[in-house]
C-alpha cells in the first residue's frame, strides 16, 4: 500500500505543502519576498500571534473556545503600561503583574464556564464585553504614549543584532507547549477533555481543575503575546489587541486544531499562522489592497476547512470499511 | 406464514479494502415471516441490512424485490419498495413531537394539519395497541417508547419489509415482550420482518426462520423450530462453543464493600455487602436504578445520605478520581458514550487513566512504561487489533469493550464495577469477558455486574440483589437462583 502511504503523508502535511507553494509563488511574484529582511519581518509580525494562538489551542483541544483573548491582551497591555508610566513601578515588576493578571483574566474565564456550566463559546462572548469596558475605563480612552525603552526591547531588540527577542519568546513558548501537549500527563488529559469529556471524567480526571489550568495557561500566553505586541508598537492604547481572537481562530483551523477538540498539534498551529502572515505579506509586495486581501485570507480558510472535512469524510468512509459491523 | 417470496439477494458481493465484506450471499425472505439474521460481529450482517435498506451498494449480485429486479438500492428505491429500518441509533427529531416525527416529510401544501396528523398518529397506536401521547415531544419519551415511535413512523410508510436491528438492546424485560407483541402483529398483517439480535434466547421466541452469517459468508438457514441455541452457537463461531461459564476456584472472603442506607441520585435506602473475591449480581428493569447505584458508588454523582465503607472504614468519594484512588473501578454502560476515547489509539486509551504510575520526573509519560503496559493487556485480554497505534473507533464492538476494560483494570482497582460488560457484542468476545470477570474474582477482587442478560446473571453471578424503583427488592442466593424468582422482584411483585 505505497500509494496510501504517500497519501496519508500528503493529507497530514497538506498544509506544509501550501506554505511552501505559498513561499514559492511570491518568490516568484516579487523581488522583495524571498530576502532575509523580509522573512524576519514575518516572523517578527507574526511571533505574538503564534503566541496567542498556541494558547488558544490548548482551550480549543479540550473542546472549549475563548472569543476574549484579543481584548484580555488590550486589557494587560494597558495594564501593564499604566504600571510602568503612571504609577513608575520598575518594568521587570509591571511585566509580572501583567502576566499575572493575564493568568488572572484566564482563570476568570474557566471559573465562569464551571460555574455556569455553560459552553465557554457563550461565557467569554461575556467575559469579552466585560474585560473591553475594563480597558477602556483603565486607559481612560486615551493612548499611553513613549512606553519605556527595556519595555520596548521585547517587541523590537534584537539578540546579537540578528535574532528578534520577539521571535525568542515565540520559540521558547512553542516549544514548551509542544512539550506540554505531547510528552506530559497534563497534556494527555487536554486530548481525553477534547475526545470524551464524559469518558474522561468517568476516567479518574479531574475535568474542572484541567479547564482552570488550561484558561489560565490560555491567559498567560494572551498575556505574553500582548507584551510583545504592545512593546512593538510602543505605546499604549484599548483598541490594540482585538482582532487577535479571529486571527488565533483561523490560524488554529487552517493548522488542524478542530472545532470539536481533541485534535491539534503546535507545529500545525505555527504553520497555520505563517500561512496567513505570508499571503498577507505577500499580497501587499505584490500589490493588492487589504480589502482584497481579506477576500483571499477568508477563501484560503474556507478551502482548507473545506480540504480537512473532505478528508476525514474520506478518512470517515475508510474505517466503516473496515468495521463494518 | 405465506409462501412468496418478496425479497430475495443473489451472489451479493461487498469489498472493502483489504477485506470482503460479503462474499456471495444469497437469501430470501418471505411475506410475513420473521426472519432472524445472526452472526459474530464482523460475520456482515450490518452491511447486509445496509445493502437492503439502500445505504451501500454491492459491487456484485441481484436484489429482486417485488419482482423488480435491481443490481443496488437507493435509500428513496428501498422506500417506494416499503423497506424500512429501525436502527440501534434512533432517527427521530427530539425536538418535535411523536406525531409530527410519525408522519415526517408527509405532509404536501404549506400549511401542516395537525389535527389530521395528530388522529393518523393516534390511530397507528391504537392498532399497535400502544399508549403513548402523540403531543408529547420525542426526547421525552424513554427509550422504549422512542423505539415504538419509529416502528410507528414505518407502519406509516406502509413498511412491508421491516428491519429491526437489536431492537431490544435498550429495553427492558417486559418491554421486550410487549414489543414481541407488535412485531407479531405486524407479522399477521403480512409485514416481513428482519430481525437482528445477539440474544439467541430471543430468536426462538420471535422468529420463524433463522439464517447465519459467518465472516462474510452465508452459512445456513434454519426452520427455527428445528434448531436449538447450542447448533446457532457452533454455526456461528463455526466451532463447538458451549454456553457455558467459567467454574468458581477461588474462595469468598473479608467484606470489601459496604453501603449503609445510601440515598441520592432516585436510589431510596440502598444497604449492602460485597465480598473479596465475590460476583455479586445486581438485576432490574432498565429504570431500577441500577446504573444511578454504580455511579453514585463510583462518585459520578452526588450521595445525599448514608455511608460508604471500604474495608471497615467509612469512606467519602466526592469524584470519580477519588473512587478510583480508592481502589474502585467501573467499566460504564456505554462504551462509546462514556468508556472509550474513540479518535485516540489503544494504548493511549489502556494508559489514560493510569498515567501516574507511568510518569517520570513526575511529569513526562514514560513511552516505554506506557508501551508494555498496553502490550501486557493485549496478550491478557486478547485485543484484536492490528496494532496498538489503531484508533480505537476501528475496533469491533468487543474490542472496543476490551480495550474500556483493559483502561480500568491497568488501574489496580480492587473492587470492579461492570455496567452491561457483554452489550452489544459477539458471542467469543462475550465468553472472554466472562472468563475474564471470574479470574479477577478468584485472584481477590470484590466484583459488582450490573446485568440485563438473565443467562450472565445466572450463570456468573455468587449471589444477585434486586432492584426496582431505586430500592434492593431482595437477595437471591446462588441456590435460588431462578428466572422467575428475579423477574417477580424486578418486576416489584413482592
Amino acid at each position: 500500500m505505497k500509494n496510501g502511504l504517500i497519501k496519508t503523508v500528503i493529507n497530514k502535511y497538506a498544509i506544509i505543502f501550501v506554505l511552501f507553494g505559498l513561499v514559492l509563488l511570491f518568490s516568484l511574484l516579487s523581488p522583495y519576498f524571498f530576502t532575509l529582511q523580509n522573512l524576519t519581518n514575518v516572523f517578527v509580525q507574526q511571533s505574538y500571534v503564534i503566541i496567542a494562538t498556541i494558547g488558544l489551542s490548548f482551550v480549543m483541544i479540550s473542546g472549549g473556545m475563548d472569543l476574549s483573548i484579543g481584548y484580555q491582551m488590550s486589557l494587560v497591555g494597558v495594564v501593564t503600561a499604566i504600571l510602568m508610566k503612571n504609577i513608575g513601578l520598575p518594568v521587570p515588576l509591571s511585566i509580572l503583574l501583567g502576566l499575572l493578571l493575564g493568568v488572572a483574566l484566564g482563570l476568570t474565564n474557566g471559573l465562569a464556564a464551571i460555574t455556569l456550566k455553560v459552553h465557554p463559546l457563550i461565557v467569554t462572548l461575556g467575559t469579552m464585553t466585560v474585560y473591553q469596558g475594563i480597558s477602556y475605563i483603565a486607559s481612560n480612552q486615551s493612548v499611553i504614549l513613549n512606553l519605556p525603552p527595556s519595555y520596548k526591547a521585547i517587541g523590537q531588540g534584537y539578540i546579537g543584532g540578528i535574532i528578534p527577542i520577539s521571535v525568542i519568546l515565540m520559540i521558547i513558548v512553542s516549544i514548551v507547549a509542544s512539550f506540554i501537549l505531547s510528552k506530559t500527563s497534563f497534556g494527555r488529559y487536554v486530548y481525553a477533555l477534547g475526545s470524551n469529556e464524559e469518558a474522561a471524567h468517568l476516567g479518574g480526571i479531574n475535568v474542572n481543575k484541567i479547564k482552570l489550568i488550561i484558561f489560565a495557561i490560555n491567559g498567560l500566553f494572551a498575556a505574553i503575546a500582548s507584551m510583545i505586541l504592545f512593546a512593538r508598537t510602543g505605546s499604549a492604547a484599548s483598541s490594540t489587541g482585538p482582532g487577535t481572537e479571529f486571527s488565533a481562530m483561523t490560524s488554529a483551523v487552517l493548522g488542524g486544531i478542530s472545532f470539536k477538540g481533541g485534535e491539534g498539534k503546535v507545529w500545525g498551529i505555527i504553520v497555520g499562522v505563517l500561512i496567513l502572515g505570508v499571503l498577507g505579506n505577500g499580497m501587499q509586495l505584490v500589490g493588492l489592497n487589504t480589502y482584497a486581501q481579506f477576500i483571499v485570507k477568508g477563501l484560503v480558510l474556507l478551502a482548507a476547512v473545506g480540504f480537512d472535512t473532505y478528508q476525514k469524510a474520506s478518512a470517515q468512509k475508510a474505517s466503516i470499511k473496515e468495521s463494518t459491523n | 406464514m405465506e409462501d412468496t417470496t418478496i425479497l430475495s439477494l443473489r451472489g451479493i458481493t461487498k469489498y472493502y479494502p483489504g477485506v470482503v465484506a460479503l462474499n456471495d450471499v444469497s437469501l430470501e425472505f418471505k411475506k410475513g415471516e420473521v426472519h432472524a439474521l445472526i452472526g459474530e460481529n464482523g460475520a456482515g450482517k450490518s452491511t447486509l441490512i445496509k445493502i437492503i435498506s439502500g445505504a451501500i451498494k454491492p459491487d456484485k449480485g441481484l436484489i429482486e424485490i417485488n419482482g423488480k429486479q435491481y443490481n443496488s438500492l437507493d435509500p428513496l428505491h428501498a422506500k417506494q419498495n416499503g423497506i424500512e429500518a429501525v436502527y440501534q441509533e434512533f432517527n427521530l427529531v427530539d425536538s418535535l413531537s411523536v406525531a409530527e416525527n410519525i408522519c415526517f416529510g408527509e405532509q404536501n401544501g404549506f400549511l401542516i394539519d395537525f389535527k389530521k396528523m395528530y388522529e393518523k398518529a393516534k390511530k397507528i397506536f391504537d392498532d399497535m395497541q400502544v399508549d403513548i401521547d402523540v403531543k408529547a415531544r420525542v426526547s421525552d419519551l424513554s427509550t422504549a417508547q422512542q423505539q415504538l415511535v419509529e416502528i410507528a413512523k414505518s407502519i406509516s410508510r406502509n413498511a412491508k419489509l421491516l428491519i429491526m436491528d437489536e431492537p431490544s438492546a435498550p429495553l427492558s424485560v417486559s418491554e421486550v415482550e410487549k414489543m414481541f407483541d407488535i412485531v407479531r402483529n405486524l407479522k399477521k398483517s403480512g409485514v416481513t420482518i428482519i430481525y437482528i439480535s445477539h440474544r439467541l434466547d430471543e430468536l426462538f421466541e420471535i422468529s420463524d426462520r433463522v439464517s447465519v452469517l459467518r465472516d462474510g459468508q452465508y452459512i445456513k438457514t434454519l426452520e427455527t423450530s428445528r434448531t436449538n441455541p447450542k447448533e446457532l452457537i457452533s454455526l456461528m463461531v463455526g466451532r463447538e462453543l458451549t454456553e457455558s461459564f467459567p467454574q468458581k476456584r477461588g474462595t469468598i472472603g473479608a467484606t470489601a464493600l459496604e453501603l449503609k442506607n445510601v440515598c441520592g441520585n432516585g436510589l431510596k435506602d440502598i444497604s449492602f455487602t460485597l465480598r473479596k473475591g465475590e460476583i455479586l449480581g445486581i438485576a432490574g428493569l432498565v429504570g431500577a436504578g441500577r446504573t444511578e447505584l454504580a455511579r453514585l458508588i463510583f462518585g459520578a454523582d452526588k450521595l445525599i445520605s448514608g455511608s460508604v465503607l471500604i474495608n471497615g472504614k467509612p469512606v467519602r468519594i466526592h469524584l470519580p478520581v477519588d473512587a478510583i484512588n480508592l481502589g474502585i473501578g467501573l467499566i460504564p454502560e456505554d462504551r462509546k458514550r462514556q468508556g472509550c476515547f474513540l479518535e485516540k489509539d489503544v494504548s493511549w486509551n489502556i494508559s489514560i487513566s493510569n498515567l501516574r504510575s507511568l510518569l517520570k520526573w513526575k511529569t513526562v509519560v514514560d513511552k516505554n512504561k506506557e508501551k508494555s503496559l498496553a502490550e501486557d493487556f493485549y496478550d491478557r485480554l486478547n485485543i484484536k487489533t492490528p496494532t496498538l497505534m489503531q484508533k480505537v473507533k476501528n475496533l469491533s464492538g468487543g474490542n472496543q469493550q476490551k480495550v474500556v476494560l483493559a483502561k480500568t483494570l491497568a488501574t489496580n482497582s480492587d473492587i470492579i464495577i461492570f455496567d452491561e460488560p457483554t452489550r452489544g457484542i459477539d458471542v467469543g468476545s462475550k465468553q472472554e469477558i466472562y472468563h475474564l470477570i471470574r479470574d479477577l474474582a478468584d485472584q481477590g477482587k470484590a466484583i459488582l455486574m450490573i446485568s440485563s442478560e438473565m443467562a450472565e446473571l445466572i450463570g456468573l453471578s455468587d449471589r444477585i440483589l434486586v432492584m426496582y424503583s431505586g430500592r434492593i427488592t431482595g437477595e437471591i442466593t446462588k441456590e435460588e437462583f431462578s428466572q422467575d424468582r428475579i423477574l417477580e422482584l424486578a418486576s416489584g411483585l413482592n
